[in-house]
């Protein structure tokens, strides 16, 4: 067993585990440091595909920005509400059968599949490379993305603001 | 060395586990966090596919969905409360308001 | 544009103007008597027209385009002017005013609205009649043939308030429909065969021996049961009798003196074409002279005077048939029709100027009226003789080459039948004559003479009668060579019989009726019972078409609605319980999704 797969065991440990703890606790706010720990192993995840600046950016934007909002959202709730809320789970064994189902059928391509070639050595800095497509062959996609979260922002305020 | 479908195995537990979790919650900021689950085993898939395959185009899709998942918790989390501010309840079950 | 074109384009066209006058605007028609004046004038001048077309002796056929195709119009619209529309013509226009104007006095108490709808109906009729006769082709006169038609039927049901009138209307409507059809099928067989509507191109065909066509005689057969509806021949005589019910100047006009010769003219106009199937033509002799017999015999026992001038009026076409069956259709069969129309109109405005008296049509519950209406009782006589074909009124000619030309075709049969009806004709007529004129007179009745307006017309056409004869007397020499010497003796004196006759029956009372009646009593039983056919037409109606109506109505009840109720329920019930399916939580639509998904991954794992 290499370090790598090891590497790969403990972080899939923790990420499937941090993830079932999101859709099982009870407790709402314990639900989203679940989901903090799961998003982080995903980072991790990309550092083990020597993705670096994938994995920054899964941390800034998603464990630090996503967790803040939804933190935010919890804590604005509650408040209003003036009490815990209790996270409670309906049709249980469907939602489990369901998802094993959709499990099963994606692991059914898998089976089928050809073995796929081995991993190529990383050739260039994918950082640059992401850079570059980025202004170049995805730059009106990128100007677009742009528009979008200004959009979203402005929906956002427009949603949440108060009636006075 | 650890292959390709390893990760792919690992994205589809993760999809399948935001999936129960989008299923089975009550309240609505947990089926927004199962999204989120579901979201980030599409971005594993997305990366390992990228690197096994030497595509830069995965890694910048990965990026602009990570982008556009923030700007939609944003947007769900301000729905959200507005719905809680005229109903006093995030219960999906009782917005209903929709039933034939 | 020449006159020969333009004038009959103006007879044509003056009614029709009338009509739509009257018929779209509505103020005018509705104040009445002066809507008459409107529909008066314009046949005024349409019968000037038709005088001086007929008197210049105009020939022409114009003709315009109607449904163009590839290789030139499938059919054309036009007017065909030559001696046999033109005489019609002055015949049509000269009764229509003549009618119109008398009609001003006698429907002088409809309501001022009534009287509109009246003359709007009488213009279209005049439009549609002259246009029949104009017709170049089948297709223009069958359209105006259905007009015709519907005018009848508007003008028979002109009191449609009362169900007596409103039922003859539709019999009168579906039994000539049934002989329509007949027609319409043989038009257009023959237009399949030829490629033609037009009767001059028909005719040179015909007389080229290019008309050989297989099916020939079924054609022209088909083409005339379409005049023996609306001529009132066996066996579809049944309707007129009921027309009667209609107001008594449209029974002249179109009972009597135009619409129902329509068959007639329709034959003698496409004479060429019968001529090439002697096989039909014969059977248009029996039958006309069939009729002719049988309707007489019903009118022997009719008590109403109208009903006994209708069913004369079945009989005298039943005269023009057979001698048009008998190949002199121009020679003989026109020329009656033309007499015809003039002496059965004034019959019919006489009478109805007896029934405007005495406020009654059975003839048992008039008598006398000779003394308090003199006027009328004179008219009446002149038509009565004429009718009767007494020399020298115009019948007695007509109907002599009638019988003439039956004899020279050797149809021994139908001449027979005609000397026979030729003595009844006399004898029910004088019966009318005695009993109403002569009898003695009810003490509860104070009749008195018609209106001018009324008495004119009447007048006009009784002279007119005269005339006509007196004119036949002293240039019809030479029409009538070829017939034997003792036609005209044998004529007169089946005439003279059958005015005996009634003279010892009703006049003088030598002679009981009721003992003839005896004597003859199973023709008098079926006479009286119009030989049974009406009620078999009603059976049959009653029958076939009402059982028809309810098996359609029972289908229409219970297969059709059931099948659609069925469904509509089973649509509800559906979307009922599909409505529970939208529980509007978000999640179970995830479900939705959540299947999708695998039915796709399963479909693409199976399908790959």
């Amino acid at each position: 067993m290499t370090l790598e797969t090891m590497g790969f065991g403990v972080v899939a440990t923790v990420l499937l585990a941090s993830s079932l703890a999101v859709v099982l606790t009870p407790n709402l706010f314990h639900a989203v440091l679940y989901l903090a720990a799961a998003l982080v192993a995903t980072g991790v995840v990309f550092l083990l595909l020597e993705q670096p600046f994938l994995f920054a950016v899964q941390l800034l934007l998603y464990a630090g920005g996503v967790v803040t909002i939804v933190v935010f959202a919890i804590m604005l709730t509650e408040r209003l509400v003036g009490e815990r809320i209790a996270q409670t789970s309906r049709h249980v064994v469907n939602g489990a059968i369901v998802a094993a189902a959709v499990f099963v059928g994606i692991v059914g391509f898998l089976i089928g599949a050809p073995p796929g070639a081995p991993r190529p050595a990383e050739t260039v800095d994918t950082t640059a490379a992401i850079g570059r497509a980025l202004v170049g062959p995805f730059a009106v996609t990128l100007e677009l993305l742009g528009v979008l979260l200004v959009v979203a922002l402005l929906g956002a305020l427009y949603f949440a603001r108060s009636e006075e | 060395m650890i292959g390709l479908p390893a990760y792919l195995v690992l994205g589809a537990l993760v999809f399948s586990i935001g999936l129960f979790g989008v299923l089975t919650r009550r309240n609505a900021v947990g089926i927004l966090l199962g999204i989120e689950l579901m979201l980030n085993a599409v971005n594993i898939n997305l990366v390992a596919f990228a690197r096994f395959n030497g595509d830069v185009a995965g890694l910048v899709f990965t990026l602009f969905t990570i982008s556009i998942t923030v700007a939609e918790v944003a947007v769900g989390l301000a729905i959200v409360i507005a719905i809680f501010r005229v109903r006093r309840t995030v219960e999906a079950d009782r917005l209903d308001l929709l039933r034939g | 544009m020449a006159p020969s074109v333009w004038l009959p384009l103006l007879v044509l066209g003056l009614p029709f103007v009338a009509f739509v006058l009257l018929a779209v605007v509505a103020p005018l028609r509705r104040v009445g008597p002066r809507a008459g004046l409107v529909s008066i004038g314009a046949i005024a001048l349409a019968f000037g027209a038709a005088l001086t077309v007929w008197t210049e002796g105009f020939v022409s056929e114009t003709t315009w385009a109607w449904i163009p195709a590839d290789g030139g119009p499938i059919a054309t619209v036009g007017l065909l002017v030559d001696p046999l529309s033109n005489a019609m013509l002055v015949l049509v226009t000269l009764v229509s005013l003549l009618v119109q104007i008398y009609s001003l006095a006698y429907l002088g108490d409809e309501r001022p609205a009534s009287l509109g709808r009246y003359y709007t109906y009488q213009s279209l009729f005049a439009f549609s009649m002259l246009g029949l006769v104009l017709a170049p082709g089948f297709l223009q006169m069958f359209v105006f043939w259905e007009l015709v038609g519907l005018c009848s039927y508007l003008l028979i049901g002109y009191w449609y308030e009362r169900p007596a009138a409103a039922r003859a209307a539709v019999k009168a409507f579906w039994i000539t429909k049934l002989g329509d059809v007949g027609f319409l099928i043989g038009i257009v067989l023959l237009w399949s065969a030829t490629g033609t509507f037009e009767f001059t191109d028909l005719f040179e065909k015909a007389q080229e021996h290019a008309l050989a066509i297989a099916g020939l005689p079924t054609i022209m057969f088909l083409i005339y049961l379409g005049a023996v509806g609306k001529s009132a021949q066996f066996p579809l005589h049944v309707w007129l009798p009921d027309a009667m019910e209609g107001p008594t100047p449209v029974s002249a006009l179109i009972h009597a003196a135009t619409m129902v010769t329509a068959g007639v003219f329709m034959v003698t106009r496409t004479e060429p074409l019968f001529a090439l199937v002697p096989e039909v033509l014969t059977l248009i002799a029996w039958v006309g002279a069939f009729t002719a017999l049988l309707a007489a015999t019903m009118a022997c026992v009719e008590a109403d005077i109208k009903r006994v001038l209708a069913y004369s009026t079945i009989s005298q076409l039943g005269y023009m048939m057979a001698a048009a069956g008998a190949g002199a259709a121009y020679a003989a069969a026109f020329p009656h029709l033309l007499t015809h129309g003039l002496f059965k109109a004034l019959l019919f405005l006489a009478a109805g100027a007896v029934i405007h008296a005495v406020g009654t049509n059975d003839i048992f519950r008039m008598g006398g009226l000779f003394r308090a209406m003199p006027q009328t009782g004179v008219v009446f006589i002149v038509g009565t003789l004429a009718l009767a074909g007494v020399p020298p009124l115009a019948g007695f000619y007509s109907k002599e080459a009638v019988l003439g030309g039956v004899w020279e075709a050797h149809l021994t049969g139908p001449f027979l039948m005609l000397a026979l009806t030729a003595l009844l004709t006399a004898f029910y007529m004088f019966r009318v004559v005695f009993i109403t004129f002569f009898g003695r007179a009810h003490a509860a009745a104070h009749p008195h003479e018609a209106p001018w307006l009324m008495r004119g017309p009447l007048w006009l056409l009784a002279a007119l009668t005269v005339l006509v004869g007196v004119r036949l007397a002293l240039g019809g020499a030479e029409g009538h060579e070829e017939t034997p010497a003792w036609l005209a003796p044998l004529s007169v004196g089946l005439a003279l019989v059958g005015f005996a006759l009634a003279w010892a029956m009703y006049q003088r009372r030598l002679i009981d009726p009721a003992r003839i009646a005896g004597a003859l009593a199973p023709i008098d039983y079926l006479a009286r019972r119009r030989y049974g056919l009406d009620a078999l037409y009603a059976g049959l109606y009653r029958g076939f078409i009402l059982g028809f109506s309810r098996l359609v109505g029972w289908i229409d009840r219970y297969l059709v609605d059931g099948v659609l109720n069925v469904l509509t329920a089973l649509t509800l019930r559906g979307g009922d319980a599909l409505r529970r399916i939208q529980s509007g939580r978000a999640q179970d639509y995830v479900y939705g999704v959540a299947f999708g998904l695998l039915l796709l991954i399963v479909g693409a794992q199976l399908w790959r």
